[in-house]
């Protein structure tokens, strides 16, 4: 009987955070297989429609990836991704999606290491939570 | 054991049926709600200014009452400015929802969908095409007027907590007038209409007019806005609280085959339904706001009050012919109310909302809405999410009244031998009334 | 009587569970707008006619259904109304999405049944009242459903507009106005020549809410989060600039602005604007891009001030359009699927 794989949908700013998996790769990090890339230019262009769709068409957990707060290519692109994703964490929990699927990390170019430190650390977690179901009601209403 | 059961009862909001059973003995009629109201699983969890327009799936006045659930759950008091608005929208409802009740009652003869032409056209033996055409036509100026007050007349959303969130313009009041005149000639006119035709020579309601469903204690809001008063079925003040305690004094009965439950008064307890009054059961609506016999404030209703007692006698009055009757009185007093409240003084002020300070944690408010006394109570976490809601509707109050009404529908057409057509349409006439 | 050769459309008209003021709605056509019985034939409303369920014909030309599927009748009524005619159109929030009912599906599955312990025992002789299902659905959910008119209650305007098309055929000789619903062309052009819009059309405007609000929309962005019952403008300035949490950017346009119109915010009751997946995620992107901070705290305080963004963000579609809430087990509505995501 095989272990539970969990698929991680991965959305990585092309200037950072693409560049550090790409690095951690040919530096031959230890990562899991768990994570499809999905590249794009600016962690702030990751609408949060994406994420919903991510987890609704079969992913069991979501990280987007962009450079830090004052490096961003575009400016203040890693900032938009920042205000939404409290809101979106929050929306998510309300219909049953755990707080620990949903990650937005900063990773710079040359943080290779990071990156694999958080495919790992996230698959694992996401491996105890399960493979992600949709619920059929509500489980919990706002608490917070 | 035999059984029938009429499936499709007009005009029923909710939507009901009732099955008639026969075992050897006297008939056993059953009126079902056959939807939930679910009014806890819509409501817990909500944020509580949210209310307004949730209940209003209830009904529109449903609205008006948890917006002034809210002053309270808030602590605070309304500009006069929205109080008026506010109520001159509960008018509105009344008018429109009493007048709708009159077009389903000529209608029951004569189809509203009988296609018009001038030569050999349909218009049935009692000439009524014209009078359905004028009563949809005022229907439909009650119900600009309450969009104009409550943004929709159907699921309103202008009654907030503290107020009211809508300015008039002056193309308001102007129109809110005119609505307002021509509702209170127009029910005037329908008085004459219905005393000549229909309460008197019975011409649509033949013997259902006589079917009674009494005595039954009645519930009512109290002039100050706040008590209710329960009567008795000799129509005697029994008791007179505050609307805090209605919870306290009313209970909810819940049977299997139905889904709404029975409001039952906790000192009499219930004893089931059944066709002999039990003492437990009380009633809401037109005919309960008049069973105190008291004289009413404008003079147009007040003077088709004491006709109604001058035909049929004083109150408390349970038969059909006095809850139509009692309809036309309050269309007369509310299109009254509404002339002496769309006033541009009464409805503009500075502010049209107060702003609270940070929600309380409890709220409730009773109001009489067109179809009864109706009572909403809520608790509130300390962020104002809603941890318990508790509603009497109207369906629930009369869902008693209405088994009672359909009962002796069913044995008094039994009586006269008629069929089962013929039964469902008694039950459908009766059931209106109330 | 005919007139010429012109046959009348059989009519049907229903309410599952929700109210009654969609059937009062078109109800109301026959008295604002023009006589129904000149085009029509109602062959079946219950409501208004008092309709037994065995006199339903097996050919109805137009069914209007209004309602969510909440019970077991409620169910068997959509089946039957579906395989008796040829058009079944949801009518109403409640049965084009769900509607105020789909709230129970967001209601806490360990909570106590809603009503009290029953006082009797269900089985000595008394009828059975139609069963809960297990969730709230809209139409689409349990059957196909050709055209869908939504709102809470539908505008009379969009009400009579799918009339015009589904019934009238373009022979009504009354029109309204449609330039303040903003009607897409395939329903305007369906009224005008009686050829039927494409299966699964919504009878409702292009874009979204905005596009028919009167506020006025700028740019500047605000560090709050505000509750409906705080002071805010209550005419003037757009909602969501104010702090509100306002869903006229993910919902679909057609009511003219009406909510936001009078000073309360708009919550959906058209459902979504096309071409968004999901009303939720839009409106975590709208209203995030209006905090006006780029620290990770204040963004944070910010955030705990929403409260029920689920009942909110879904208030009238959960069952339909609420992504990440499974969908009930059986949905045999292969075409339709303009209302979901």
């Amino acid at each position: 009987m095989s272990e539970f794989e969990p698929k991680i949908v991965a959305f990585l700013c092309n200037w950072c955070t693409y560049v550090a998996a790409d690095a951690a790769g040919v530096s031959r990090f230890v990562q899991k297989p768990n994570v499809r890339v999905i590249r794009v230019n600016c962690s702030g262009m990751v609408d949060p429609s994406y994420i919903v769709k991510a987890f609704v068409s079969g992913a069991d957990g979501v990280l987007v990836g962009g450079c830090w707060p004052g490096d961003c290519h575009y400016v203040a692109g890693n900032i938009k991704a920042m205000r939404r994703a409290p809101l979106l964490k929050k929306l998510l929990r309300e219909l049953g999606v755990e707080e620990l699927r949903f990650r937005l990390k900063w990773i710079a170019a040359s943080e290779p290491s990071q990156f694999a430190k958080t495919v790992n650390e996230m698959t694992e977690e996401i491996r105890k939570l399960g493979p992600f179901k949709r619920k059929k009601k509500s489980a919990k209403r706002s608490a917070a | 054991m035999s059984r029938v059961t009429f499936d499709s009862l007009r005009w029923r909001d909710p939507p009901a049926r009732a099955t008639v059973t026969v075992d050897g003995g006297p008939p056993r009629v059953r009126l079902q709600m056959t939807t939930p109201r679910e009014v806890a699983a819509m409501c817990v969890g909500r944020p509580v200014e949210e209310l307004p327009r949730i209940l209003s799936i209830l009904s529109p006045a449903h609205h008006l009452c948890a917006a002034k659930a809210l002053d309270r759950l808030f602590g605070i008091d309304p500009p006069p400015a929205a109080k008026n608005t506010r109520e001159a929208l509960r008018l509105a409802l009344v008018f429109r929802h009493h007048l709708r009740k009159f077009h389903f009652l000529a209608s029951s003869v004569e189809s509203p969908f009988a296609e018009f032409w001038p030569e050999g056209a349909r218009r049935g033996p009692h000439g009524l095409r014209p009078l359905l055409e004028d009563v949809m036509r005022h229907v439909s100026l009650a119900q600009e007027a309450a969009a104009i007050l409550g943004g929709r007349a159907d699921h309103p959303v202008t009654a907030v907590a503290g107020g009211v969130t809508r300015a008039l313009k002056q193309e308001h009041h102007v129109r809110l007038a005119e609505i307002a005149v021509a509702c209170r000639t127009f029910a005037e006119r329908l008085g004459a209409y219905l005393r000549d035709r229909i309460f008197s020579l019975g011409e649509i309601l033949g013997d259902v007019r006589e079917i009674d469903a009494g005595p039954v204690s009645s519930l009512a809001l109290a002039p100050d806005a706040d008590s209710v008063v329960l009567r008795d079925g000799r129509g005697a003040e029994v008791e007179r609280f505050a609307s805090a305690a209605l919870f306290d004094k009313v209970g909810l009965a819940q049977e299997s085959w139905s889904h709404v439950p029975f409001a039952v008064l906790e000192a009499k307890g219930s004893q089931g339904q059944g066709a002999a009054p039990a003492e437990g059961l009380f009633f809401v609506g037109p005919l309960a706001r008049l069973n105190g016999g008291e004289p009413l404030a404008t003079p147009l209703a007040e003077s088709e009050r004491k006709r109604l007692v001058e035909a049929l006698g004083p109150f408390p009055r349970f038969e059909v012919v006095a809850g139509y009757w009692a309809l036309l009185i309050e269309l007369l007093s509310a299109a009254e109310g509404l002339v002496a409240l769309c006033e541009v003084e009464k409805l503009t002020g500075p502010a049209l909302r107060t702003i609270p300070k940070a929600p309380g944690r409890e709220g409730h408010a009773a109001i009489e809405s067109p179809q009864g006394l109706i009572y909403q109570h809520f608790r509130a976490d300390e962020r104002g999410v809603v941890e318990e809601v508790r509603v009497l509707d109207t369906a629930t109050a009369n869902n008693a009244l209405f088994g009672i009404v359909a009962q002796r529908a069913v044995e008094t057409s039994l009586a006269r031998e008629q069929g089962w057509d013929e039964t469902k349409k008694r039950m459908e006439l009766a059931l209106l009334a109330y | 009587m005919n007139r010429g050769d012109r046959q009348k459309k059989k009519l049907a008209v229903y309410t599952a569970t929700g109210c009654r003021a969609c059937e009062q709605g078109i109800l109301d056509l026959n008295y604002e707008v023009n006589e129904l019985g000149r085009f029509a034939d109602p062959v079946f409303w219950p409501y208004v006619l008092g309709t037994p369920w065995e006199a339903l014909p097996g050919d109805v030309d137009v069914a209007l259904f209004a309602g969510a599927i909440r019970t077991a009748a409620d169910r068997e009524a959509a089946l039957s109304l579906r395989e008796k005619s040829q058009l079944l159109v949801a009518v109403g929030a409640c049965a084009a999405f769900g509607g105020l009912p789909g709230l129970a599906n967001l209601a806490d599955s360990a909570a106590p049944a809603e009503a009290a312990p029953t006082m009797d025992a269900p089985d000595d002789g008394k009828p059975a009242v139609p069963a809960l299902e297990p969730e709230a659905m809209c139409l689409s959910q349990v059957v196909p459903v050709d055209y869908f008119v939504p709102g809470c209650p539908p505008t009379q305007n969009l009400l009579w507009a799918a009339v015009l098309a589904l019934v009238c055929r373009g022979e009504s000789p009354s029109r309204l106005s449609y330039a303040a619903a903003r009607l897409p062309e395939p329903i305007a052009e369906a009224i005008a020549s009686g050829v039927l819009p494409p299966r699964g059309t919504i009878f409702a405007g292009e874009k979204a809410v905005c596009g028919s609000c009167s506020r006025v929309k700028e740019e500047k962005k605000f560090g709050t989060c505000k509750r409906p019952y705080e002071a805010y403008q209550e005419t003037g300035r757009c909602l969501l600039e104010q702090g509100l949490v306002c869903q006229g950017v993910a919902t679909q346009e057609g009511c003219g602005g009406l909510c936001t119109g009078v000073g309360v915010p708009c919550r959906g009751c058209f459902g979504k604007a096309p071409a968004i997946f999901d009303p939720g995620a839009k409106m975590v992107a709208a209203i995030s891009s209006t905090f006006d901070s780029a620290k990770a705290e204040e963004i944070a305080g910010l955030v705990d001030g929403f409260v029920d963004l689920a009942g909110t963000l879904y208030r009238y579609s959960v069952p339909a359009q609420c992504s990440l809430l499974a969908a009930p087990a059986a949905t045999p509505d292969q075409g339709c699927d303009r209302c979901r995501g």
